[in-house]
């Protein structure tokens, strides 16, 4: 479904990532490992279109989109749940959710059907449909960042951190949530420092380094390496 | 007391146009992040090219200004495309300097075309009305109610329609609107569309009660950046109260002041916001 060759992306002068390779099928759940700063989500905004590609190119259903707008991206149904979440804070819950639905603006009743999943998925997000995004708690935001992204109904997600700096019990709730996405049919590109949670959700990973993928495999097999567990699992 | 209401009635004319301007002057910055100086050359353009449209073409006051509206609308969306969007990279001194070039380009160009002279716009509402000991010319009634019925217009704009929304939600966060698959770039010439468009709405309905000649911008525009100032820089609403505000202060200020003082007011107001306030009175809690 998704194919990255041999992707390369530079800051200026600063290579963020280097002959990135991956591959992801429809259905599945992939996780992209590593630390902070080590390509994760330059790779992610690559293939949403926000970052211009200096070398390779990435297939979506067989097309080369490399540097293709993010618009026409959304529209296609890559659509990304950026880290930071990137939310409309002054405007509501409900207006947040709305603008999700951008690209099918015209289709008023699909996008009613939309919202009453989202809020089925997340019912905090219902009772507080009238709040103002920022007023939000974290785990509250991050729920509506997701919601957001499931409003243009993707054929591929992408989840930059969905955990990071939520309280254990939220991140166990977050992470079944997006299985039950996952259940639905769409197709989940994860981005995570949570190793042991992501992998167990996982069909398969990738680890990255300083801009490359260092290791890759199977979530079992990640799960078994021990350099992996080291670095990310502290087991 | 008669007085005081004919000031009030005043300073609703003139605070009707400058909130118009700053209404322009707010989405652009709300967009852009920058000031735009040729603001008020945009407003400039919206004058002349109203009477030229009057007076060499015979074009009826509402046509002349729907024309105009459209003129200047295109003149932002130029601007948009051949200037700001090339700088975007830029560091934000390049488009205030960018602003600054087009203001003098505007200029030069307003006195090449139509000479340095002040001209009179003849409004076909010149009619003087008196009711309830009010004094006023209709077109200072019209000045009033069609810059509500346009300000009304465009909150329903930007509140109602999925269009108007991705202006406010790019104003926000502009990744954000990227990533739920707003055209960032059409936005932006859309918002520099409507910018302009109310420049020369707000230029044709005070031009009949002011003059048009080349400066007629520069007053209205630093006024503008004081009332976005005063209301939060970005912030709708903030400049809709604000340019009454302004307006109120000066009226008042002149009646019960010194009619030299009136454009001062607005000066000295801005000194004494920003020093109680300086984040400006409906600037949002977080930026």
């Amino acid at each position: 479904m998704l194919k990255l060759t041999d992707v390369s992306v530079n800051y200026g002068s600063f290579t963020a990532i280097k002959h990135v390779n991956i591959e992801v099928t429809e259905g599945e759940i992939v996780v992209l490992l590593g630390a902070n700063g080590a390509g994760k989500s330059t790779t992610f905004r690559a293939i949403s279109g926000i970052n211009k590609l200096d070398n390779g190119e990435i297939y979506f259903q067989n097309r080369a989109i490399g540097g293709r707008a993010p618009d026409k991206n959304v529209q296609a149904g890559i659509v990304q749940c950026a880290e930071g979440r990137k939310l409309f804070p002054q405007m509501t819950v409900q207006e947040n959710l709305r603008m999700g639905a951008y690209v099918h603006r015209r289709k008023k009743t699909e996008i009613k059907h939309s919202l009453e999943n989202v809020y089925e998925l997340f019912p905090i997000l219902k009772e507080k449909h009238h709040h103002d995004a920022g007023s939000l708690s974290g785990g509250q935001q991050q729920m509506l960042a997701i919601g957001r992204a499931l409003m243009s109904k993707p054929k591929l997600l992408m989840l930059d951190e969905p955990s990071v700096g939520l309280a254990p019990l939220i991140v166990e709730q977050m992470f079944q949530v997006i299985e039950e996405i996952n259940r639905e049919g769409i197709t989940l590109l994860l981005a995570e420092q949570n190793a042991n949670a992501a992998l167990s959700i996982a069909d398969k990973g990738y680890v990255f380094e300083n801009g490359e993928i260092v290791v890759q495999g199977t979530a079992n097999e990640l799960l078994a390496n021990d350099d992996v567990r080291k670095a990310y699992i502290g087991a | 007391m008669e007085i005081l209401l004919q000031q009030l009635f005043n300073s609703l004319t003139i605070g009707s146009v400058y909130s118009l301007v700053a209404l322009g002057l707010t989405l652009v910055y709300g967009i852009l992040h920058i000031p735009n100086f040729a603001h008020g050359a945009l407003y400039m353009m919206g004058g002349y090219i109203t009477l030229t449209m009057m007076t060499a073409f015979g074009f009826n006051y509402w046509v002349a200004m729907f024309v105009s509206i459209l003129v200047v609308g295109l003149i932002g969306v130029l601007l948009e495309r051949f200037v700001f969007r090339l700088l975007r990279e830029a560091p934000p001194l390049h488009d205030k300097i960018a602003a600054i070039g087009i203001l003098l380009f505007l200029e030069a160009f307003a006195q090449f075309v139509w000479g340095a002279d002040f001209q009179t716009m003849t409004s076909p509402y010149g009619q003087v009305v008196t009711i309830m000991g009010l004094t006023f010319t209709m077109q200072r009634l019209l000045i009033i109610v069609s810059a509500i019925v346009v300000m009304i217009l465009l909150y329903l704009f930007l509140k109602k329609t999925f269009t108007g929304a991705s202006i406010i939600a790019m104003s926000q966060s502009r990744e954000g609107a990227s990533l739920v698959g707003i055209n960032i770039n059409k936005v932006a010439m859309l918002t520099f569309m409507i910018s302009g468009g109310l420049a020369a709405i707000a230029a044709s309905l005070a031009s009949p009660i002011n003059l048009v000649f080349p400066g007629m911008g520069h007053l209205v525009i630093l006024k503008a950046f004081v009332i976005i100032i005063l209301g939060g820089m970005g912030s709708i609403p903030g400049a809709i109260v604000g340019g009454y505000i302004l307006g109120f202060s000066e009226s008042l200020g002149a009646t019960y002041i010194s009619n030299d003082y009136k454009d001062i007011i607005a000066f000295v107001l801005l000194v004494i916001i920003l020093t109680v306030k300086p984040t400006g009175l409906f600037a949002k809690g977080e930026r």
